[in-house]
C-alpha cells in the first residue's frame, strides 16, 4: 500500500547482477594460503544461486526487492549502454549547493568549512523541525526611527523561541555566527538559562582552533595551579575537547619524532633538517627503502624503539573524568516533575545535536542543511544521463533521460464488469481495490504506452500463480501484442474519434488513472486522448467481454490487455496450511529447482552445496515456521503480481560509430525487465 | 605521513603569530611551525598541509555498527549526521507510508497490535546480526548501499568515492559481512583506498589515553576491550547489551495492564512476544531508563558483610543511599500509555523504569551459577577483564575505563557499575579462584594482615597469598576494603572514612575523593614511581624540557573513568593527524584478490599508529605492496 492502488514498479536489472566478489576468483583458484587454512578434501562453498536468478520468478516480497524496485519515473535510462538506469547504477556528481530555505548557492569552497549548514538565517526548530523566523522582541518607533530590540529565533508552529533557552541575538542578521560564539562558550548545562547574553560581552576562546594554543599557560613555568585535574570537569563543551586533544597530540608527535634518537637530526645535522629540505625531497623520490639504506641505517633503530608520547593529563589538553554526582544530577532531572515525557528530547530531536544534549532545554536550533543538484552519469559508460542547470532557483535540465521516454509507460485499472457496475458506472468505482474479495476472479486492464517513436513489441509473461504465501492465480489474456509509435500528435487527432472509447475508461472509471496519464506523458499525445476521450462516454463498454488472445483495446501509442486475477485466500489464524513463511519461500523454491536441474547431469554436486547449510536452514525453518506462521506478516495481503516485459524494438542507429554504420540503418533492440503490479489488498474478513 | 615537517627546525621562531616554544620549552632540536590553522576546508588543506603532497581531499569517516551509522569528515568533532537502517529506511522508493498517519497499520491505534516475538521485533532494525547463519549478504549489500548513498547525498554534500574512507569498525567482523561490505563500496563508487580502525582503540585515542578498557554497551554485545599501548590485547563480551534491554523494555511495557486491553499474557515473561512499537519502546528507554545506584544491602554486599570486619561501613551505606532514592522510588512519570501512544498518557512509577537495566544489564534476581558464559552481566564482565589483563596492564586499564556505546548513555549506569566492580574487587581480590576454602583462607589471612600495617608500607613486600599481584598493591579499593586501608601509606587521610561523620558520603563520592587524592598525595606518588611504567619514565624523561611539576602524574590502579568523545571522533582525530591506520586497502588490490589477498603476517608491519616518522617509511610496509587485514585477517 506503498502507494494508491492499482499501481507499478519497475524493477531495475541490475539487481539481478549480484555484487562481484573479488576473492571468489581467487577461492576457485585455490590459492595455497587458503589451501592452508582449508582441509583440502573439504568441499568448495557451494555456488551461490544467484547467478541462476534471472530465470527465477520475480518475488516482490523478498526483502530485497525493495532495493530493486523503483516507480516508473524515477528510473533513468542510458542511450548508450540502452539499459534501464536506477539510482544504484548511476553515480552522481554535484553541481552545486544551495539552500533549500532561502534559495542560496554556496560555493563550493564554504560548503564544508560551514558544516554543510547554511550560514545565514536559515535555521529549523530544534523540537519540530518547522523553519524558524528571525523575530524582535521590541519595536519602538521613536520619531521616525524605529529601534528594535535584542532578536529571537522563533517557530511559527511550536511556538519555540530561542528564549526558552535562554538566546538573544544583537543583530538579525549572521544569526549564524552569533549563535557560534554563545555556544561556544557555555554547553554546560549548569548555566542559569533565564540570564540572557549579549553577543558583546561574550569571547568564544575556544571556537576556532587557531586561539586554542593561546589558551595554553603561556609558559610552562607560569602554569597556573588551577590548571590541575580538579579541574578536569571543566566547562569543555565536545568540540572544544576534540580540538583540544588534536592540538596535544600535535605537540606530541612533534615532541616525540625531535627527540634526539631522532635518525635525520643525528645524521644529518641542523644543516639538512630545515623545513623543507631533504626529508621532503627524500619522501618525494623515494617510497621504498632504497634510500634510507643509502643514507644509513640508522632508521632501523627507531623502529625498535619508537618515542612514546604520553597521554593527556589535564582538561586543557582535552582530557575529561566525569564529575561524581553528573549521573545522579541526571536522574534528579529526569525524574522532576517538570521535566516528564516532553522534557526530555526524542530520538529524532537528539539526532543532530551535542551528544550531551537530554533535554529539551538543551537543544540548540539547527541551520539548514543545505542541498544539492547533482548531475547523474550511467556507472558503466560514464556518459551524462542527467544534468540540471546550475542555479538553485531553476529546475530545468540541460540532460534529462529518463527512463519512462524509452520504456512503456504501466498502468493499471480495474475492468469492472458491466453487470456489477450498476447505472451509474461513471460516478461509483465498482471495486475497492483495499479488499479484493478472495478466490474472485477479477479482471483488470493493464494499458502499456510507449513513448518511443518507434513501434514496440511486447511480450508479457507472468507466474500463473504469485510467489508467497497467499497465491493468487493470474493470467495474462493476451500476452504479446505490439504498440504503435509515438507519432506526431496531429495525426491522432485528425484520425478521429475511434480509439476515444477504450481511454475514455481511463476518464470515466476510475479518475486517478486519468490523472495519472496526464501527469506521467511527456510527449503531449497522451494529455490530448485522455481529455478528449473523456467526455466521449461509455459507449463501447458494454458490450466488450474479454477474450483469450485478443487486445482488449488499442490507441495510438498505446495497447490495452486484460489480466484475470483469482486473489487467494489469506492464511487463517492459527493452523497452518501454507508451511513456507515469506523469507522461507525464495530459498526453497531455490534449492528445489537446482535440484531439479542438476539431477540429471551431477546429483553430488548439488548435494554437496546444499549440505552445509542444511542444518542452519532447517533450524531456522522450524523456528520460523512456529512463530511467523500464524501471522500475517505486514502488507502480505496486498496482492501483488510480477510481470516479465521483454519488449523489441527496430531503431534507427543513432549513435554514430565513424565508419561503421550510417545513420539510416535500422538495428534491433530488446530490453527486458520485471515489473511489479500492485492490484490491491485482499479482504482480511473473508476466509476461506 | 605524520610528521615529516615536525623534525625540522624553524629559526624563526619569534615570527610565529603562536609561541611553539613556550609549549615546550626549549626544543631539542629545531622545528617546523605546525599547521594549526589547518582548516578543515579541502580547497585549502592541500597547500597548507604540507605533509601531503598531492592534493588529497578530506577523508571521510564511517562509523559502522549494527545500528546506527555515522559519518563525517575527518578534523571534525562530531559526525555529520548519525542514521539508521530499520524499516522505514528500508521501504521501496516512493513509498511514502511512514509519513502517512492515518490508515497506516504502525501508526493506527485502533488496531491492536499481535505479540512479536522479541527477536523479529529487533531483528529488522539491524544492520546486521554477527550470527551470519540465517543472514541475507544480499539484503546487507544492498542496505549499506543505500545507506551510504543517501548518507553523501543527504548529509555529506560530496560526491561519493571522490576521497580516501576510513571505516571504524568493531574488532571482530565475520568474513563473509566484511567481504561483503568492502566489495559493496569498492564495486558501486571509486574508492581509492579504504582504512579500517578498531572503534575500542579509537575510543582510548578520543579520551586521550594510551591505555584504556574501553566498555562498550553496543546493540547485540557489551564488549569489554583492554587496550595497551594502543593495541587491543583482551577482550571480553556478553550478549547482555542494548538489544536485550529494548526487549526486556518491550515486555515491560507489553505487560502493563493497559498496554494491552484484556488480553493478559499468561506465558513466562522470559519468552512472550512483544506487542508494543519498537520505536516506541525505543522512545521510552532512550528518555527514562535509568540505573539505580549501588545498593549494599545487595546479596553481593552481605556476602562482604560476613566476610570483612567493616560493620560500620556497611551500615553507613544504606543510609547515605536512601535520600536520593527514596525520593525517586516515589515519584511517578507519565509516558505516553503503549497501546495508543497518540493520545492517551499512563503513569508510571519512575523506579519500574530502572528495573529493566537491572535484570538485563545487571542480572538481578539471576543466580551466578545460572548464567551461561555469555552472558555475565557488566559488572562481572569488566572484572574478568581486567583479571585476563597482565597486573600493569591492569594497574593502567583500571584507570583509565572508558564507556561507549548506546548503553553509556543511561543515566547512573557507569558510576553503578564502576561501583559494582569495585566491590568485586574488594570481595575476591584480583584471583580467578573461588571457593569456600578460599574464602576462609582468606579471612584468615585479612585478620593476619590488618593489624600490621606498616608490613605493608613497602610495595616491595611479598604480599599474601592472595594478593601476589602488583596490581594489587597500589590499588586503593573505593569500597574501603580495610587490607587496602591499612596498605595505605599516610592513613590520615583514609582513616576518616570509616568513621560516623562520613556517614553522608555515598561510596562514589568516596571513590572520587579517592581519585582525586592520588594526585594531591605526594608519598604516594613517590611510592608509585618506584612501580611506574617504564615507558612512563621514559616520556618522562624524554619531556624533561616540560615542567614535570605542571603535570599531575598519571594515575593508576584505581578505578576510575575516563571520558571519551567516542570512536568517531577518534578516528577523526587520528585521520586529521595523517596517522595511517595499519588496515589500508587500496582499491586495486582489493578488486584483484578480495579478503583473501590480505597477507597474515601483519607483526611485521609495526603496531597500530604505526610508524608516525613516516617520511621515510623504511622497510616493513614500505610500498605497501601487500596489504594486510590485522586484527580483522
Amino acid at each position: 500500500m506503498s502507494r494508491p492502488f492499482p499501481y507499478a514498479y519497475i524493477s531495475c536489472p541490475c539487481a539481478n547482477t549480484p555484487v562481484p566478489d573479488p576473492s571468489k576468483k581467487r577461492r576457485s583458484r585455490e590459492s595455497p594460503q587458503k589451501a592452508s587454512s582449508h582441509h583440502p578434501d573439504q568441499p568448495k562453498p557451494p555456488p551461490r544461486f544467484d547467478d541462476s536468478e534471472d530465470e527465477q520468478t520475480f518475488d516482490p516480497r523478498a526483502p530485497r526487492s525493495n532495493f530493486s524496485l523503483y516507480p516508473p519515473e524515477h528510473l533513468l535510462y542510458c542511450e548508450d549502454c540502452h539499459q534501464i538506469k536506477c539510482p544504484r547504477c548511476i553515480t552522481e556528481e554535484i553541481v552545486c549547493w544551495y539552500c533549500p530555505n532561502c534559495l542560496f548557492e554556496t560555493p563550493s569552497s564554504m560548503v564544508k568549512s560551514e558544516g554543510n549548514r547554511c550560514a545565514r538565517n536559515c535555521f529549523n526548530c530544534p523540537a519540530c523541525t518547522a523553519p524558524l523566523a528571525v523575530n524582535t522582541l521590541e519595536n519602538v518607533v521613536r520619531g521616525g526611527t524605529s529601534q528594535q530590540g535584542p532578536w529571537v529565533l522563533s517557530c511559527g508552529y511550536c511556538m519555540w523561541s530561542t528564549l526558552d533557552i535562554g538566546i538573544k541575538f544583537d543583530k538579525p542578521t549572521n544569526i549564524r555566527t552569533q549563535l557560534a560564539k554563545l555556544t561556544a562558550t557555555d554547553t554546560n548545562p549548569s548555566r542559569s538559562r533565564q540570564m540572557s547574553r549579549t553577543f558583546a560581552d561574550l569571547k568564544s576562546p575556544l571556537s576556532t582552533f587557531s586561539s586554542i594554543d593561546e589558551q595554553f599557560p603561556p609558559a610552562p613555568g607560569e602554569a597556573r595551579p588551577d590548571d590541575s585535574p580538579d579541574q578536569s570537569n571543566g566547562p569543555l563543551s565536545p568540540d572544544a575537547r576534540f580540538h583540544a586533544l588534536k592540538s596535544f597530540y600535535k605537540t606530541q608527535i612533534s615532541a616525540t619524532s625531535s627527540s634526539p634518537s631522532d635518525p635525520l637530526g643525528v645524521d644529518f645535522g641542523a644543516g639538512f633538517s630545515s623545513p623543507g629540505a631533504l626529508n621532503r625531497i627524500m619522501s618525494l623520490y623515494t617510497s621504498s627503502s632504497r634510500l634510507s639504506s643509502l643514507y644509513g641505517g640508522a632508521s632501523k633503530k627507531p623502529k625498535t624503539k619508537p618515542p612514546v608520547m604520553r597521554e593527556a593529563l589535564t582538561a586543557s589538553e582535552g582530557f575529561k573524568t566525569p564529575a561524581a554526582d553528573a549521573e545522579a544530577v541526571l536522574i534528579q532531572r529526569m525524574a522532576a516533575d517538570e521535566c516528564g515525557w516532553d522534557g526530555l528530547a526524542s530520538l529524532e530531536q537528539r539526532v543532530f545535536q551535542s551528544p550531551d544534549a537530554r533535554f529539551v532545554e538543551e537543544l540548540l536550533p539547527l541551520a539548514t542543511l543545505l542541498r544539492t543538484k547533482r548531475a547523474k552519469r550511467c556507472k558503466s559508460c560514464k556518459h551524462i544521463l542527467v544534468k540540471p542547470e546550475q542555479k538553485p532557483q531553476s529546475t530545468r535540465f540541460r540532460i534529462r533521460l529518463i527512463a519512462l521516454s524509452y520504456i512503456p509507460l504501466p498502468t493499471l485499472r480495474p475492468l469492472v464488469p458491466p453487470p456489477a457496475a450498476g447505472v451509474t458506472s461513471g460516478s461509483a468505482p465498482g471495486m475497492n481495490l483495499d479488499a479484493l474479495p478472495p478466490l474472485r476472479p477479477t479482471q483488470l486492464l493493464l494499458t502499456l504506452k510507449n513513448h518511443m517513436f518507434d513501434p514496440v513489441r511486447i511480450t508479457l509473461a507472468t507466474p500463473s500463480v504469485t510467489p508467497g504465501r497467499v497465491a493468487s492465480k493470474v493470467t495474462i489474456l493476451c500476452p504479446q501484442f505490439d504498440i504503435g509509435a509515438n507519432s506526431d500528435v496531429w495525426d491522432e487527432a485528425l484520425q478521429g474519434n475511434t480509439t476515444a472509447a477504450g481511454a475514455a475508461v481511463a476518464g470515466g472509471g476510475t479518475g486517478s488513472n486519468a490523472t495519472a496519464d496526464q501527469r506521467s506523458s511527456r510527449s503531449g499525445a497522451a494529455p490530448a486522448t485522455a481529455t478528449t476521450a473523456a467526455p466521449g462516454g461509455h459507449l463501447g463498454m458494454f458490450e466488450k467481454v474479454a477474450e483469450a488472445g485478443k487486445v482488449w483495446d488499442k490507441g495510438r501509442n498505446w495497447t490495452t490487455v486484460v489480466l484475470e486475477v483469482v486473489p487467494g485466500t489469506l492464511p487463517p489464524g492459527s493452523s497452518g496450511v501454507t508451511l513456507q513463511s515469506r523469507n522461507q519461500a525464495p530459498r526453497t523454491a531455490h534449492s528445489k529447482t537446482t535440484g531439479n536441474d542438476s539431477e540429471s547431469d551431477s546429483d553430488t554436486s548439488s548435494f554437496g552445496g546444499q549440505a552445509p547449510d542444511w542444518t542452519g536452514q532447517a533450524a531456522e525453518m522450524q523456528q520460523q515456521q512456529q512463530q511467523q506462521q500464524q501471522q500475517l506478516q505486514p502488507d502480505e495481503d496486498v496482492l501483488e503480481i510480477p510481470v516479465f516485459v521483454r519488449m523489441e524494438w527496430d531503431s534507427e542507429n543513432q549513435i554514430d560509430r565513424p565508419g561503421v554504420s550510417a545513420a539510416g540503418e535500422m538495428v534491433k533492440r530488446e530490453l527486458a525487465y520485471w515489473m511489479v503490479l500492485g492490484v490491491g489488498r485482499i479482504d482480511p474478513s473473508v476466509l476461506s | 605521513m605524520a610528521s615529516t615537517s615536525f623534525t625540522n627546525s624553524a629559526y624563526d621562531d619569534n615570527k610565529r603569530p603562536f609561541s611553539m616554544s613556550s609549549l615546550r620549552g626549549t626544543p631539542s632540536s629545531p622545528h617546523t611551525p605546525q599547521h594549526h590553522l589547518r582548516s578543515n576546508n579541502s580547497s585549502f588543506a592541500s597547500t597548507t598541509s604540507s605533509t601531503s603532497f598531492r592534493g588529497e581531499e578530506d577523508a571521510i569517516i564511517f562509523e559502522l555498527g549494527a545500528r546506527w551509522l555515522r559519518a563525517g569528515f575527518e578534523g571534525e568533532s562530531a559526525p555529520m549526521c548519525v542514521v539508521g537502517c530499520g524499516p522505514e529506511e528500508c521501504r521501496r522508493v516512493g513509498d511514502y507510508r511512514g509519513w502517512l498517519k492515518t490508515n497506516n497499520p504502525d501508526t493506527d491505534p485502533a488496531q491492536s497490535r499481535p505479540l512479536v516475538n522479541p527477536e523479529d521485533w529487533a531483528s529488522a532494525y539491524e544492520l546486521w546480526k554477527m550470527d551470519l547463519r540465517g543472514a541475507d549478504l544480499g539484503l546487507v549489500e544492498d542496505k549499506i548501499e543505500r545507506v551510504f548513498r543517501e548518507t553523501y547525498n543527504k548529509y555529506l554534500l560530496t560526491d561519493a568515492g571522490t576521497s580516501r574512507l576510513v571505516l571504524v569498525l568493531p574488532a571482530i567482523m565475520p568474513h563473509p559481512l566484511l567481504s561483503a561490505m568492502l566489495s559493496t563500496l569498492f564495486s558501486r563508487w571509486r574508492f581509492p583506498s579504504i582504512t579500517l580502525l578498531t572503534s575500542a582503540t579509537m575510543a582510548a585515542t578520543a579520551a586521550g589515553v594510551r591505555s584504556a578498557l574501553v566498555v562498550d554497551i553496543g546493540w547485540a554485545e557489551t564488549v569489554v576491550t583492554g587496550v595497551y599501548e594502543y593495541r587491543e590485547i583482551a577482550i571480553k563480551r556478553s550478549t547482555r547489551a542494548m538489544k536485550a534491554l529494548l526487549q526486556e523494555t518491550g515486555r515491560m511495557l507489553t505487560c502493563i495492564p493497559t498496554a494491552r486491553r484484556g488480553v493478559v499474557s499468561q506465558s513466562a515473561p522470559g519468552d512472550s512476544g512483544i506487542s508494543v512499537r519498537f520505536e516506541f519502546c525505543e522512545e521510552v528507554a532512550s528518555r527514562f531508563l535509568w540505573c539505580r545506584p549501588r545498593e549494599s544491602s545487595s546479596s553481593a554486599d552481605l556476602q562482604q558483610q560476613q566476610q570483612e570486619p567493616q560493620p560500620n561501613d556497611s551500615e553507613t551505606e544504606p543510609t547515605t543511599q536512601h535520600p536520593p532514592l527514596s525520593s525517586l522510588s516515589q515519584r511517578t512519570v507519565e509516558i505516553p500509555s503503549p497501546s495508543n501512544p497518540g493520545s492517551t498518557y499512563i503513569n508510571l512509577p519512575f523506579s519500574t523504569l530502572s528495573e529493566p537495566v537491572e535484570s538485563v544489564l545487571f542480572a538481578a534476581g539471576t543466580a551466578d551459577c545460572e548464567l551461561d558464559d555469555e552472558e555475565k552481566p557488566l559488572p562481572l564482565l569488566i572484572y574478568n577483564a581486567l583479571l585476563t589483563l597482565p597486573p600493569d596492564a591492569r594497574g593502567t586499564c583500571m584507570s583509565r575505563i572508558i564507556f561507549t556505546g548506546g548503553g553509556a548513555n543511561i543515566p547512573g549506569i557507569r558510576q553503578r557499575i564502576l561501583a559494582d566492580v569495585a566491590a568485586l574487587v574488594a570481595e575476591h581480590g584480583w584471583s580467578p579462584v573461588r571457593g569456600k576454602v578460599i574464602e576462609q583462607r582468606r579471612k584468615l589471612a585479612n585478620l593476619r594482615i590488618s593489624p600490621s600495617s606498616q608490613v605493608q608500607a613497602s610495595p616491595q613486600n611479598p604480599a599474601p597469598p592472595l594478593t601476589t599481584d602488583p596490581s594489587e598493591e597500589h590499588h586503593p579499593v573505593p569500597s574501603n576494603d580495610t587490607p587496602t586501608e591499612t596498605k595505605s601509606p599516610e592513613p590520615s587521610t583514609h582513616q576518616p572514612e570509616p568513621k560516623p561523620d562520613s556517614a553522608t558520603e555515598t561510596p562514589k563520592q568516596q571513590q572520587q575523593q579517592q581519585q582525586q587524592k592520588i594526585p594531591e598525595d605526594p608519598p604516594k606518588t613517590s611510592d608509585e614511581e618506584d612501580l611506574e611504567d617504564p615507558i612512563e619514565q621514559k616520556i618522562r624523561r624524554n619531556n624533561r624540557d616540560r615542567d614535570r611539576d605542571a603535570l599531575p602524574p598519571s594515575i593508576q590502579g584505581v578505578l576510575r573513568e575516563v571520558e571519551s568523545l567516542g570512536p568517531w571522533a577518534g578516528a577523526s582525530l587520528t585521520t586529521s593527524l595523517k596517522i595511517r591506520g595499519l588496515v589500508e586497502i587500496e582499491r586495486e588490490k582489493y578488486l584483484q584478490h578480495g579478503l583473501a589477498g590480505a597477507t597474515r603476517d601483519y607483526e611485521t608491519q609495526g603496531h597500530h599508529i604505526p610508524d608516525r616518522r613516516s617520511g621515510l617509511r623504511a622497510g616493513g610496509g614500505g610500498d605497501r605492496s601487500s596489504w594486510t587485514l590485522a586484527g580483522w585477517g
